[in-house]
């Protein structure tokens, strides 16, 4: 999965329409106008823009190709995958845990959907059933776990993941799935293509922006946000209001669980095939999005805009280092570095502006 | 006129009974201060009152309705409301956010959690509320409580439990860990909320605050009330002498004498 995500990825040129819309949501900010530009200068997701800017400034010197229509497609291809599941735990993130399952839930989610819709016969529609039903019950148990027994969230979907990955492996008795030949009605729904001008864009993007903009909703503007923020930042505060923080940490669990089943299927629809290693060292790369966008590791605060801009920074990098010559096997060294000089820089802003 | 009064309250935990029994009444408009040692069992009665676990035995009677309190949720709806040190507030909401905190005003109620917030009501409803409790001057409604000092955070924790027209407002240790002005502010604020016409209970170990607010002390001790006293009729150092146990009495002659 990682190699086809190296040679196709693609830049990272944030695309005008959604982000105006996006943006104009932000703009609703809950304080009087005089107010707003300062705090939305100094708020996480505004560094990250700067940071997201000057990338993309410094690839698109370096390299003409990066700004060309095609590597704009291609780069929108990758997005939503990875980034699906960046909202989801960005919510989880701000309620005070983490997933480390998802990579695998992307990877186990479209091989059970393909091998009973190829070895069993199923129909496709109930095929995705199961697999929504898998990752809802992976979500539950992971929740279910981590509020009432009280065991950490990273040792529970640490051990999580190696379920996961493990049975993927073992009922594909390590190999691919044969590729997938059935185009339907599910197929398009979840990775048909179509064109604007001379960009091919994927209807997984229409997927990323109805989810985020639901996201950005819901953070900020539900009673439900109100919620997974405080019980992030305090919840024995959250609990003493009668805040049910054990039922949202277990339905977040559950809808992080979904999000990465329903990328892990996009995925496998687009390249029409299914591996049982796809996905792996996701986890990772998800959580660095969203804490490259400014959300706290901690919990407490969270930004959905500021994860979207996370997004696009780790697709760009990958991206842009591959197209600017760095040699396959040092890839990875560049791509840690460069993250770990982003969150530097995250820190060093947010210092001066809290000083300012 | 009484409202809340407890009967005969008792709680376990395994072999350990932390609750012996405890029965008192709390009078409206008082202030009743908490006395105890470590391991008196003070936190065992607060946290069965304001519904964190319920008890093994024994009554609860709010306006001389006998009441069942099985959550925190039940506890405020009956009009008690709980302020725990240091855990009342979450620091990365603002100070409107956190005073509805579990009471969100909202638009489409039928939407449920997904229910958006009826953000100029909260700004109004704090700010109003601010100005009411008289710290509106310093206070912004959207700032972050990780930015207020901690006898604002009291303050705060302590004006929410007013404007949900709180019976009960328990106080658990509010003066910890604040400065000798901050305390000041607070004290000056539980008196304010009593001439409002709350009543608060005052968990404290701090015994010369007590003087200054309570009119009335109980004392605990191994799980027991084991005095009850105005505190117009005792002095400090004979509430010293029961909440330790140990006699004092010739200490206090001594003293007397003087």
């Amino acid at each position: 999965m990682m190699e086809i995500d190296v040679r196709r990825a693609g830049g990272g040129r944030h695309p005008g329409v959604w982000f105006d819309a996006v943006m104009t949501i932000a703009a609703e900010e809950e304080m009087p106008r005089a107010k707003r530009r300062s705090s939305l200068i100094r708020s996480p997701q505004f560094s990250s823009l700067v940071i997201l800017i000057v990338l993309l400034a410094v690839f698109a010197i370096a390299d003409a190709n990066f700004l060309s229509p095609l590597n704009i497609s291609n780069m929108m291809a990758f997005l939503p995958e990875l980034g699906i599941i960046a909202l989801g735990m960005t919510l989880l993130l701000t309620a005070g845990e983490f997933d480390l399952s998802v990579g695998a839930v992307f990877g186990l989610a479209p091989v059970v959907v393909m091998l009973l819709v190829q070895n069993g016969g199923v129909d496709i529609g109930v095929a995705l059933l199961a697999g929504l039903l898998l990752c809802i019950a992976i979500g539950a148990i992971n929740g279910l776990i981590v509020t009432k027994i009280g065991i950490s969230s990273f040792l529970v979907t640490l051990s999580m993941l190696l379920v996961v990955r493990g049975a993927a492996l073992y009922i594909t008795q390590g190999f691919p799935l044969k590729s997938w030949d059935q185009p339907g009605f599910f197929v398009t729904l979840l990775a048909g293509s179509f064109s604007i001008g001379t960009f091919r864009f994927y209807t997984s993007l229409w997927w990323f922006i109805g989810l985020s903009l639901l996201a950005i909703y819901v953070l900020r503007y539900a009673k439900l946000g109100n919620w997974i923020s405080a019980i992030g930042s305090n919840r024995n505060a959250a609990v003493a209001r009668g805040v049910p923080a054990d039922a949202v940490k277990i339905w977040l669990f559950i809808l992080t669980s979904v999000l990465a089943g329903l990328a892990g299927m996009i995925s496998a629809f687009r390249i029409s095939a299914a591996s049982p290693v796809a996905g792996t060292g996701y986890e990772l790369e998800v959580i660095a999005m969203v804490v490259v966008g400014g959300t706290a590791l901690t919990g407490g605060r969270g930004t959905i805009l500021g994860t979207i801009v996370g997004a696009l920074i780790l697709r760009s990098i990958r991206n842009g280092i591959v197209l600017i010559g760095v040699p396959g096997l040092a890839y990875n060294i560049f791509v840690g570095v460069i993250i770990l000089a982003m969150l530097i820089l995250h820190a060093l802003l947010q210092k001066n502006a809290a000083r300012s | 006129m009484e409202v809340l009064r407890l009967q005969n309250l008792q709680k376990s935990f395994g072999s350990v009974r932390a609750l012996k029994s405890a029965s008192f009444t709390l009078n409206e408009g008082e202030v009743v201060a908490l006395l105890g040692d470590n391991g008196a069992g003070k936190s065992t009665l607060i946290k069965a009152i304001s519904g964190v676990f319920p008890v093994d035995r024994g009554d609860i009677y709010v306006r001389g309705q006998k009441v069942s309190i099985r959550s925190t949720r039940d506890a405020m709806d009956l009009g008690i409301e709980t302020i725990h040190q240091d855990t009342s507030l979450a620091p990365d909401l603002s100070i409107a956010r956190n005073l509805f905190l579990g009471r969100e005003p909202v638009n489409l109620k039928w939407l449920g959690v997904f229910a958006p917030l009826d953000l100029a009501q909260l700004r109004d409803a704090a700010s109003a509320l601010l100005k009411r409790v008289g710290i509106s001057k310093k206070l912004d409604a959207d700032a972050l409580v990780s930015t207020l000092s901690g006898g604002e955070r009291q303050s705060i924790a302590i004006s929410r439990a007013m404007q949900f027209a709180a019976k009960v407002i328990i106080l658990d240790e509010p003066t910890n860990n604040l400065g000798v002005e901050e305390t000041h502010g607070v004290l000056r604020f539980v008196k304010e909320v009593r001439d409002a016409g709350h009543s608060v209970l005052l968990i404290t170990h701090n015994i010369h605050h007590v003087f200054q607010v309570a009119d009335r002390i109980i004392v605990m001790r191994r799980g027991e009330i084991v005095a009850e006293q105005t505190v117009a009729d005792t002095d400090l150092l004979t509430v010293e002498s029961i909440i330790t146990g140990a006699d004092m009495s010739a200490l206090l002659k001594e003293t007397r004498a003087k």
